[in-house]
């Protein structure tokens, strides 16, 4: 028999979950990934993986897992698969265990679980606060010993740029650049994965890292593959502002009693400590008197939109407002916060015990992406899936805590077999498709580089990106107005015409990272058009898509995915039914018990 | 002293790994909370240096920008450092950064660091688990365990360890702590253990544990705190039982 | 396989047995060394007496190769290739342990070529008939002294800093209190030797012998 050859790209949870599949079947894979696998962002998770394994005794079933996810989610998900999901999610912690995750334990040596947002029960496993970064290191061990036993190539430092696909329409292979020699180059393959992340870099800055700049995914979106609901990304309501990064700070400093606050008069700018309590505005206190500071991720966030974006009442102009927990005894944060509270510190050089920290909603995940099938993850053009936070499949209008890694490693795991059994199934492989096909690309590739680099032009990216990231963030993000979205596809268009024009300055050909990221951000220009027309389109609101002119969940119209294509250069949307047959929608509500 | 609106950064400069090394200053505008990544930053943004002399951006490794990736290792002021845990307010200046003197040079600040991945293989830090397939749950494990082999599982493989070590060097092709710590980490794991042999096997092979030479650099280095100098101790009561008793019982 | 693992174990077995020789025999000697010499302080007979007792065990000179000569000139040797294999770098991280890594091997060094020098002197020209008066004759040399000193000293260092690092290297010290431990108990070993090898030779140089009261 054929032995057919598949490539993932992207070595996060998904894409080595995905890898290790196909090793484990006896297939020899190609894992192609930015940055060296173990740097994945995948590392940065730190709250927990979800599985209903009731080790508490609470009555938890991998039904009422499905049913939180589903509602949290808004009704958006197709449901067959997000079950799935959630029955196996149990298996995948029993994995993860015997892999080797120090996860906490017990005084009985069993896995110990903790309470995350959007449940009653005790689902979240957990390894200390690095849950992430955990997994990720006990999957890389693993694709590790299958690349030690010559069933796994890595290409670490290549980056994706284009798939190859003949005339039928079928994917035969990829193109990719070697970071260090710039080389471009064609890998033949009967089929591909990809797992190439989150967006968070088309907003400029995020809690995603660095490389998380869905440029794989536009790439392909470019090619056919479509984008489905493209508009719904979640927004953290407390992120370190850093002009770099926004670091994530946990929903706990909230929970054990971190209060937020903003000084009356956006003028004021005496230190924190000093504006007396008279002067100060305890706004979700005021406006959410039942809740206070601990109504939901997405109100919160709202309410700081507003108040920095309308109110105009941002710490000293800027876009920020304090997260107070100085008035918490040192004794109780350093027990119960310290870990966050030693981020604060670290990045900021300020200690938050003194110092109210000045945080602000920050983008933080991409519940659309790519548009794949209920069953095996597999996107509209054949040899193509697709499997992690790249694709659309599991979490609605609106992702639940810990509930991404699961769904990564759930999707990774499915998409592998698939890929496997698909590149089986080929009567030609891509040995038999023309070296024509895979010299087109690459020189379409080649030629594309050539572009950026010849020096005609003027526009630098970095300001391009800065731009597009500012003008997404303003309006792409929490509220959504239909005036502003049109702003900024004006803004977005007028940036990828001066990308046409853009300037260089570093042509030289090793290790260029300028020209690397000029590729990119021509990518993440197309996309952030399909997530803010996407917006514009969809007039309601539903979970973290929110539009006050249409502040209400419209079932009727828009209980829908939405499927962006690209035809003739042109992004197209198309709405397809969302497949509610195991739970019927009801209504969302964050003021009482579901 | 410079003018305190201004940030002075060196940066040593290298176009290819067989390049001459050269040096070059820019001068930056000040911000609150800047780190050493926004100081890069901003010279891909302008890469003037400070004589006004037009040059390429720099090139660095970064991704997670909250010191869990490991990529963004350098010298920063002759220390090994994390860029992106770097605040500039509490470096001196001008402020100078280097790549990595014991891994080869890509360019600029980026260097290969693939000699720990390959170390890793070698000394096959993985559970060698019988398959993803469900076999129910994994080997039931003490909280005290736990809570020992958890450290030792946040290595992000930054390399400072080896970096400062003076017995890795290019006459010797010492291992380094971070993969001796990792070999006690597996051998920890109840299935990890059923392994240990091969692993203490792996780690006395030429460029092994016993060139450590205990300066135990590698502990004051780690940026995530691992409690290198305990696990190099740990590993070789390990590794010369295994070798005595493999001497005397075969 | 086989042949593979030989070499690689062979580089492990032959860096423990310099780790090893380090403390058993070197170390063991130079205390046996520092104690036969600390007759000295009592008077010139009990010394030339504990000298004479040394010179005439049986199989003196095996007993002296295989105990002494042999593993210090192993010790020795195999610390000059693992010091040129070494890379000292404390200007760039200036901490205590990476101080002592490096005075380790400058006094390991320093050790050695007294070592050389002391056999020469008093076993070789003496045909390994060393009395009191040969070492006291010697010692009238200020250059002689000096280096007496300054050989008992980095010997004694080299000594205490080799226990702190026979302790940790041999995983006998794991944690980090235990190390600390180790440390002081190396430290305490190095300063008692030096303040016996210095009274030792204070002893020769002066003719000073404070235990004489002994006898009295
Ligand atoms: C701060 C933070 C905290 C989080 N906490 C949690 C949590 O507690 N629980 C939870 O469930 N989820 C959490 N999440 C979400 C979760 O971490 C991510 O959704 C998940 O890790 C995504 O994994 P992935 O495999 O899809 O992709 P990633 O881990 O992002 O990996 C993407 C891979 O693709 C590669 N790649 C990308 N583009 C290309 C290209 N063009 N060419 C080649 N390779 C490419 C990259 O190199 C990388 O290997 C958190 C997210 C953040 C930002
Ligand atoms: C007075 C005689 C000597 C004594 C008592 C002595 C003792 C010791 C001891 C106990 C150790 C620690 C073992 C270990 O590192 O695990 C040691 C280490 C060492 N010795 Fe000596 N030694 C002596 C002479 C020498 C000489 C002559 C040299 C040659 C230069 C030398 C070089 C070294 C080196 C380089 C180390 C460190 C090895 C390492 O760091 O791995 N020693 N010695
Ligand atoms: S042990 Fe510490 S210093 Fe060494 S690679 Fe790991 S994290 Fe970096
Ligand atoms: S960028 Fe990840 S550690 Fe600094």
């Amino acid at each position: 028999m054929r032995q057919p050859k598949i490539i993932v790209v992207g070595g996060g949870l998904a894409g080595l979950m995905a890898t290790i599949r196909i090793a484990e079947a006896g297939v020899s894979v190609d894992l192609f990934s930015i940055v060296p696998v173990k740097r994945s962002h995948s590392v940065c998770a730190q709250g927990g993986i979800n599985a209903a394994k009731n080790q508490k005794g609470e009555g938890d079933t991998t039904w009422k897992h499905f049913d939180d996810t589903i509602y949290g989610g808004d009704f958006l998900a197709n449901q067959p698969l997000v079950r799935r999901m959630c029955e196996a999610a149990p298996g995948i912690i029993d994995l993860l265990d015997r892999m080797g995750v120090m996860f906490n334990r017990t005084p009985e040596g069993l896995l110990d679980y903790r309470r995350f947002g959007g449940t009653m029960y005790h689902r979240t496993a957990f390894a200390g606060a690095t849950t992430g970064q955990q997994l990720l290191y006990a999957l890389d061990e693993q694709v590790r010993r299958h690349e030690s036993e010559d069933r796994v190539k890595k290409y670490e430092g290549q980056t994706f740029l284009s798939a190859v696909i003949d005339g039928g329409g079928v994917c035969r292979g990829i193109c990719a650049m070697d970071l260090r020699s710039m080389e471009v180059k064609t890998y033949p393959a009967d089929a591909v994965i990809f797992c190439t992340g989150g967006i968070g870099a088309i907003f400029g800055r995020s809690t995603n890292s660095v490389v998380c700049t869905g440029s794989a995914q536009s790439a392909l979106f470019q090619q056919g593959v479509d984008y489905a609901n493209g508009e719904f990304i979640q927004v953290h309501p407390t992120a370190i502002p850093g002009e770099d990064k926004l670091r994530l700070m946990s929903e706990s400093a909230r929970g054990e009693g971190g209060r937020v606050w903003v000084p009356k008069n956006p003028a004021d700018t005496r230190p924190a400590r000093s504006i007396p309590e008279a002067e100060r505005f305890y706004f979700l206190e005021d406006w959410y008197p039942k809740y206070g500071n601990l109504v939901p991720r997405d109100i919160a966030t709202r309410a700081i939109h507003r108040i920095v974006y309308q109110e105009r009442l941002g710490i000293a102009g800027q876009a920020a407002v304090y997260l107070d927990v100085t008035h918490i005894s040192r004794e109780v944060l350093d027990r119960k916060l310290e870990g966050i509270l030693e981020i604060y510190e670290k990045f900021l050089g300020v200690d938050p015990r003194e110092e109210p920290m000045k945080v602000f909603p920050a983008m933080h995940y991409t519940m659309g992406g790519m548009w794949v099938n209920s069953e095996d993850q597999a996107t509209n053009v054949p040899g193509i899936f697709a499997a992690g936070e790249c694709e659309y499949q599991y979490h609605g209008a609106n992702r639940l805590g810990a509930n991404s890694l699961v769904s990564c490693i759930f999707g990774g795991g499915l998409a592998g077999p698939a890929a496997v059994k698909y590149a089986r199934s080929l009567e030609k492989g891509a040995e038999s498709t023309s070296t024509g096909v895979y010299e087109n690309e690459r020189k379409r590739q080649e030629e594309k580089n050539q572009a950026l680099i010849s020096p005609d032009g003027t526009e630098n990216p970095m300001t391009i990106w800065r731009e597009l990231g500012d003008v997404m963030t303003e309006h792409v993000t929490v509220t959504r107005i239909n005036k502003d979205l049109q702003t900024a596809d004006v803004k977005i268009r007028e940036l990828l015409e001066r990308y046409g024009r853009i300037n260089l300055s570093d042509r030289t050909k090793w290790s260029n990272q300028t020209l690397n990221f000029a590729r990119e951000l021509g990518n993440m220009l197309v996309l952030a058009r399909v997530v803010t027309l996407g917006a514009l389109e969809r007039n309601e609101s539903r979970g973290a898509h929110y539009k006050p002119d249409f502040p209400e969940r419209d079932d009727a119209n828009w209980l829908k995915t939405t499927r962006a294509k690209w035809r003739n250069g042109e992004i197209r949307f198309g709405y397809e039914p969302v497949d509610i047959s195991q739970i019927p929608p009801r209504a969302r509500r964050y003021d009482a018990a579901k | 002293m410079p003018d305190a609106k201004e940030v002075i950064v060196r940066v040593k400069r290298q176009v290819s790994p067989k390049g001459t090394p050269y040096w070059e200053e820019f001068a930056l505008p000040w911000r609150p909370a800047m780190n050493v990544i926004i100081c890069l930053r901003d010279i891909a943004e302008n890469p003037v240096t400070r004589e006004g002399q037009r040059t390429t951006p720099i090139s660095y490794d970064s991704n997670c920008l909250e010191e869990v990736c490991g990529s963004c290792a350098m010298l920063i002021n002759g220390k090994a450092r994390m860029a992106c845990s770097a605040l500039v307010d509490k470096l001196d200046q001008p402020i100078r950064l280097e790549p990595f003197s014991k891994f080869p040079v890509v360019r600029d600040l980026a260097v290969d660091r693939q000699f720990m991945f390959e170390s890793l293989k070698r000394v096959k830090s993985w559970i060698p688990i019988d398959g993803t397939y469900d076999l129910g749950e994994g080997p039931r494990m003490a909280p005290e365990t736990q809570e020992k082999a958890y450290p030792l599982s946040r290595c992000i493989s930054c390399g400072s360890c080896l970096e400062v070590c003076p017995q890795v060097n290019d006459n010797n092709k010492f291992i380094g702590a971070a993969i001796i710590s990792q070999v006690r980490l597996f051998n920890m794991h109840p299935t990890g253990a059923m392994h240990a042999k091969e692993r203490i096997a792996a780690l006395m092979e030429p460029g092994g544990i016993q060139d450590c030479a205990n300066a135990q650099n590698c502990v004051k280095a780690c940026p995530k705190d691992i409690p290198l100098t305990e696990s190099i101790a740990e590993m070789n009561r390990q590794a010369w039982k295994q070798a005595l008793v493999g001497w005397l019982v075969g | 396989m086989s042949r593979t693992a030989t070499r690689s174990e062979t580089d492990y077995l032959l860096r423990k047995l310099h780790s090893f020789t380090g403390v058993i025999p070197v170390g063991a000697f130079l205390a046996e060394h520092f104690w036969s010499n600390s007759y000295a302080l009592v008077s010139r007979a009990q010394y030339d007496a504990k000298s004479q007792e040394l010179q005439t065990i049986p199989f003196r000179v095996a007993v002296e190769w295989l105990f002494i000569f042999l593993p210090m000139l192993y010790h020795g040797g195999y610390g000059i290739y693992i010091w040129l294999r070494g890379k000292s770098n404390i200007s760039a991280y200036p901490w205590v342990g990476n101080w002592l890594y490096t005075t380790q091997r400058y006094t390991g060094l320093i050790a050695f070529a007294y070592i050389g020098w002391h056999l020469y002197t008093e076993r070789w020209l003496t045909h390994g008939k060393s009395t009191y008066t040969d070492v006291e004759d010697l010692l009238q040399n200020p250059y002689a002294l000096a280096f007496m000193f300054i050989g008992v000293l980095a010997s004694s260092f080299h000594l205490g800093v080799g226990i702190w690092n026979f302790l940790c290297k041999w995983g006998l010290a794991a944690t980090v209190k235990a190390q600390r431990a180790a440390g002081a108990l190396g430290a305490t070993v190095g300063f008692a030797f030096s303040v016996i090898g210095v009274l030792i030779v204070l002893s020769f140089w002066l003719n000073w012998h404070p235990f004489d009261f002994y006898l009295k």
